[in-house]
């Protein structure tokens, strides 16, 4: 069990953490990481053998709880699915409660959270779990116990878009980060890789997951494959040399929307890469999403460029290739053609993106060595 | 006359498998009311009280009272409890017609010549549902009763005059081979089963693996036009009369292997006509499972022939093809040496020395393949609509049990990664049957897994058990019992869980028996069940409302 100390000096918010703490403090579970897995390999096949990991289990157990308590606002198991015929197979999901306003509640939240305003006793009810590092070789669940500092907030989304909707927020933030935090993001792929379910996937978008200067992820379950995850690529770089520095750069081939996709085992590795590009995309002014998929050994990276016309832009999950309808006469009419069109509005030119490529080779040609 | 031969099944009776030509069925007297409306056209039914045994040996004192068949509603039972001994008519005709004959040495199971043997052998009903029937199949009928010639009974037509003791006549020569091959089918079909099958289309064999030899049981019409050969002459023999110098070996030891594991097989393959002339095909195989219990009851073998135009395409280097035939020669030679018939199905024994020089083997065209699958598919329906007379259904894949759909192959792998103790309940059909169960359930209950499917969960109910309602999503804490009677404190929660077309495919009851000490990494039971409902929520959200994994729609 950790207990949050006091860190006095750097950080401005520390008088109302503190008044979190003298107060009854949240409680939740803590899940510690594996220190043997503490290091930068990532798993890369589930065992079948094995069953869920422990993270998986709890998580999910802890979204179900929340679900069958009634904290949500609908259920999205109810919520009909299909796939949209063409040979890229889109999913489409019928969900007329869901709506992208709804993420703006959660910044409210998220903030009121960190200062715990005695108000903001819901955010106490979504939080599923924390996740931290540990010291034991092998994982460990604490049943309660205050998140530590450097800890990862999970918390359940009550407008899910799939069953596992959770936010994974910081528990304390780092006010000299900006707004990329290597570790955050080394964090999440961390905890992807944990989980080890393949229908686990986490997301990330640079315009909308950004709360006042701090990052913050989505994760959720996808059932099935993503549309986007059974594209076939076509290698860019490829780094042999140091097996356990290996990583691959390749592009889709054939998806509407281009992506350049990281793949590796080693975690130092991805991150280091992933942060290089994204800290030259935010420089670059150009908006993208992540997605972390394969148990946190594949990062597709969505470079969009902000439609000014239409002012459409695509979350994270639609850039995978799952939609979401409100109405059924939009669900019934749903073809692969409009939703190519809409892809293609927000991929980056083709200059562009070849100097992104470029950009992407030589960043992991040189953090790599 | 009666022709039809078949066996109604009706409620708490049940004959699972027809193999043998007749079955003696205790029923209770609750039961034997029920019987008499259910069975309407029995060839022959004999019933008798139950401090007596039919006497097999002795047909000729009747002691019981026996009962004609068809008409059987207006037949009055008094006898109550009870024996029903039926048999079926086309092996009442097999000993009929048959000319009078001693013993021979030529028998066949069900039909032992060891006169001595009383029936023995008591068969429990497979299904858990009803477990009053008790099927004995005799495992000798007495084969001292002779047929008398002459007498009076006999000549009358009508089912009337099958002394079941005429059954037990050996056939001789190539009508006892015929009708003894022939009984393959009948003896688990009704008689219609081959008439049906001589309408179909198409060139097709059906085998038997368990008789000795793996021999063709029946042949189509259409083979005679295919291949030249009569249908009689190729009944009894292996498929190997197709076979030829020049037929490939490796597709010779695919077709071996197919059948071996028994599953679905098609190869293209040189055949070689009546009169020697060879020919391409396109052999289809398929197993056909007892429904039941997964057994294989027969092997189908339908053949397509390819034309010229699919000549040449897409044939393997000769070089390769040439060290494939070497290398299966030598597994020819060795099956020449040991010709297994037990298991190795169709053995293709090859007499000629051959050269290596063989045909490209030629490539069958799609609308082929789909010709040979939608043969296959009419004959298994057809054998399933003669089948279910007798209360046999047959399919052309392997099912769990019968009535249950059996769980896509995805679902059922990520099923059973998980670790907790739960079954899985159809919401749709009547009663909820559990169609999954985890190993971890199994060994808390101790049931097996062929017991429980289909059963109720309220199987685990006993005298201690509150009972309570189970409508929605709720955790309860009951007291449930397990197959050999003791209980143990289980805390059971129960969702519905949605597939994808959001609609309530299942619902999940997951035990814990909250006495047993456990360990769960520091989780508590409650959340180490919860984990169970929410990962099968995620497993079967992917999938379609037929079960089968997300497909576009049409």
């Amino acid at each position: 069990m950790v207990s949050a100390t006091k860190v006095e000096g750097e950080y401005s918010f520390l008088s109302k953490n503190s008044h979190l703490d003298q107060s009854e403090g949240v409680k939740t579970h803590l899940y510690h990481f594996g220190a043997e897995h503490g290091n930068d390999d990532l798993k890369s096949t589930a065992c079948p053998e094995q069953g869920p990991s422990l993270l998986d289990t709890i998580l999910l157990s802890q979204w179900d709880n929340f679900a069958w308590k009634g904290h949500l606002d609908y259920d999205v198991t109810a919520c009909q699915l299909k796939v949209i015929e063409g040979g890229i197979n889109f999913v489409g999901q019928l969900n007329n409660k869901w709506n992208s306003f709804s993420l703006k509640e959660y910044d409210k939240l998220f903030e009121s959270f960190r200062c715990s305003k005695p108000n903001s006793m819901k955010s106490y009810e979504g939080l599923l779990l924390c996740v931290a590092q540990g010291e034991n070789d092998r994982p460990e669940v604490a049943p309660s116990a205050s998140p530590p500092k450097d800890g990862l907030l999970l918390i359940a989304n009550a407008y899910p878009v799939e069953y596992g909707h959770i936010f994974l927020v910081p528990a304390a933030v780092n006010q000299l980060s900006c707004y990329w935090d290597k570790r955050m993001f080394g964090l999440a792929t961390k905890i992807a890789s944990e989980v080890n379910n393949a229908a686990f996937r986490v997301f990330f978008d640079s315009r909308t997951h950004v709360v006042s200067d701090h990052m913050f992820f989505q994760a959720c379950y996808f059932p099935n494959p993503l549309p986007v995850e059974s594209a076939s690529t076509v290698v860019l770089y490829e780094y042999g040399g140091n097996a356990r520095s290996d990583i691959i750069v390749s592009e889709t081939v054939g998806y509407p929307l281009k992506a350049i996709v990281f793949t590796s085992n080693n975690l130092k590795a991805l991150v280091n890469v992933v942060s290089e590009i994204c800290f030259s995309l935010h420089d670059n002014t150009t908006a993208y999403s992540l997605l972390i998929s394969n148990n946190g050994t594949k990062v597709f990276l969505f470079p969009q460029v902000k439609n000014l016309v239409t002012g459409c832009s695509l979350s994270t999950w639609e850039c995978g290739g799952y939609f979401i309808y409100h109405t059924k006469f939009e669900f019934d009419n749903a073809s692969e053609t409009e939703i190519s069109k809409r892809m293609a509005s927000v991929s980056l030119q083709d200059s562009a993106f070849e100097d992104l490529k470029h950009l992407c080779c030589a960043i992991a040609h040189d953090l790599v060595k | 006359m009666a022709n039809t031969c078949c066996l109604a099944t009706c409620e708490n009776l049940s004959v699972l498998n027809f193999h043998f030509p007749y079955a003696l069925l205790s029923v209770s007297q609750r039961d034997n009311r029920s019987l008499s409306k259910s069975i309407r056209a029995v060839d022959y039914l004999e019933i008798g009280a139950p401090w007596s045994r039919p006497r097999l040996e002795n047909r000729t004192r009747r002691t019981n009272r026996h009962v004609r068949a068809p008409g059987l509603a207006n037949q009055s039972h008094s006898a109550g409890c009870g024996w029903v001994l039926i048999t079926q008519r086309s092996a009442l005709e097999q000993f009929r017609a048959a000319p009078e004959r001693e013993n021979t040495s030529q028998t066949e199971p069900p039909h032992k010549t060891n006169k001595k043997k009383r029936p023995r052998g008591k068969f429990r009903s497979h299904s858990p549902r009803f477990p009053r029937a008790q099927i004995f199949s005799p495992r000798s009928p007495s084969p001292s009763i002779t047929r008398r010639r002459g007498d009076p009974r006999m000549a009358s037509s009508g089912a009337e005059e099958a002394d079941p003791g005429e059954r037990e006549r050996e056939e001789h020569g190539d009508l006892h081979h015929q009708r003894r091959l022939a009984s393959s089918l009948t003896a688990r079909y009704s008689d219609w089963v081959l008439e049906a099958l001589d309408e179909l289309p198409g060139s097709f064999l059906l085998t038997d693996p368990a008789l000795a030899g793996h021999p063709i049981v029946y042949a189509s019409r259409g083979l005679t036009a295919l291949t030249g050969y009569a249908r009689r002459e190729v009944l009894g023999s292996g498929a190997r009369v197709f076979q030829g110098a020049a037929t490939d070996r490796a597709a010779v030891a695919g077709v071996r292997e197919a059948v071996r594991a028994q599953r679905a097989h098609q190869v293209a393959i040189l055949n070689y006509r009546r009169d020697g002339s060879p020919h391409w095909v396109l052999l289809h195989l398929a197993p056909v499972f007892h429904a039941r219990d997964g057994s294989v009851l027969h092997f189908l073998a339908v053949q397509v022939p390819i034309d010229d135009a699919g000549r040449g395409a897409g044939a393997p280097c000769r070089g390769a093809q040439g060290a494939v035939l070497a290398a299966c020669r030598e597994e020819a030679r060795v099956d020449d040496d040991f010709p297994c018939a037990s298991y190795s199905g169709k053995v293709f024994v090859d007499m000629d020395k051959r050269g290596l020089e063989a045909e490209k083997p030629r490539v069958a065209s799609d609308s082929e393949k789909e010709k040979a699958i939608s043969t296959a598919n009419s004959i298994v329906a057809a054998l399933n609509r003669y089948s279910k007379l007798t209360g046999l259904v047959v399919s052309g894949k392997r099912c769990d049990s019968v009535g249950i759909p059996a769980l896509s192959s995805s679902l059922n792998l990520s099923l059973g990664r998980i670790k907790q103790s739960f079954v899985l309940t159809h919401s749709c059909l009547p009663d909820m049957p559990i169609i999954y169960a985890s190993d971890a359930f199994l060994s808390l209950t101790g049931y097996s897994r062929e017991e429980i499917l289909g059963c109720n969960c309220r199987v685990l109910n006993g005298p201690g058990t509150s009972l309570e309602v189970i409508e929605e999503a709720c955790t309860v804490d009951l007291l449930s019992y397990r197959k050999d009677g003791s209980s143990f404190p289980d805390l059971l929660h129960v969702s519905p869980i949605r597939d994808a077309s959001g609609k309530v495919a299942f619902h999940i009851w997951v035990h814990l028996d909250v006495g047993a000490k456990h360990d769960f990494n520091g989780l508590t039971p409650e959340v180490w069940q919860l984990g169970a409902v929410g990962a099968v929520r995620v497993a079967v959200r992917g999938l379609s409302a037929s079960g089968s994994l997300l497909r576009p729609s049409q």
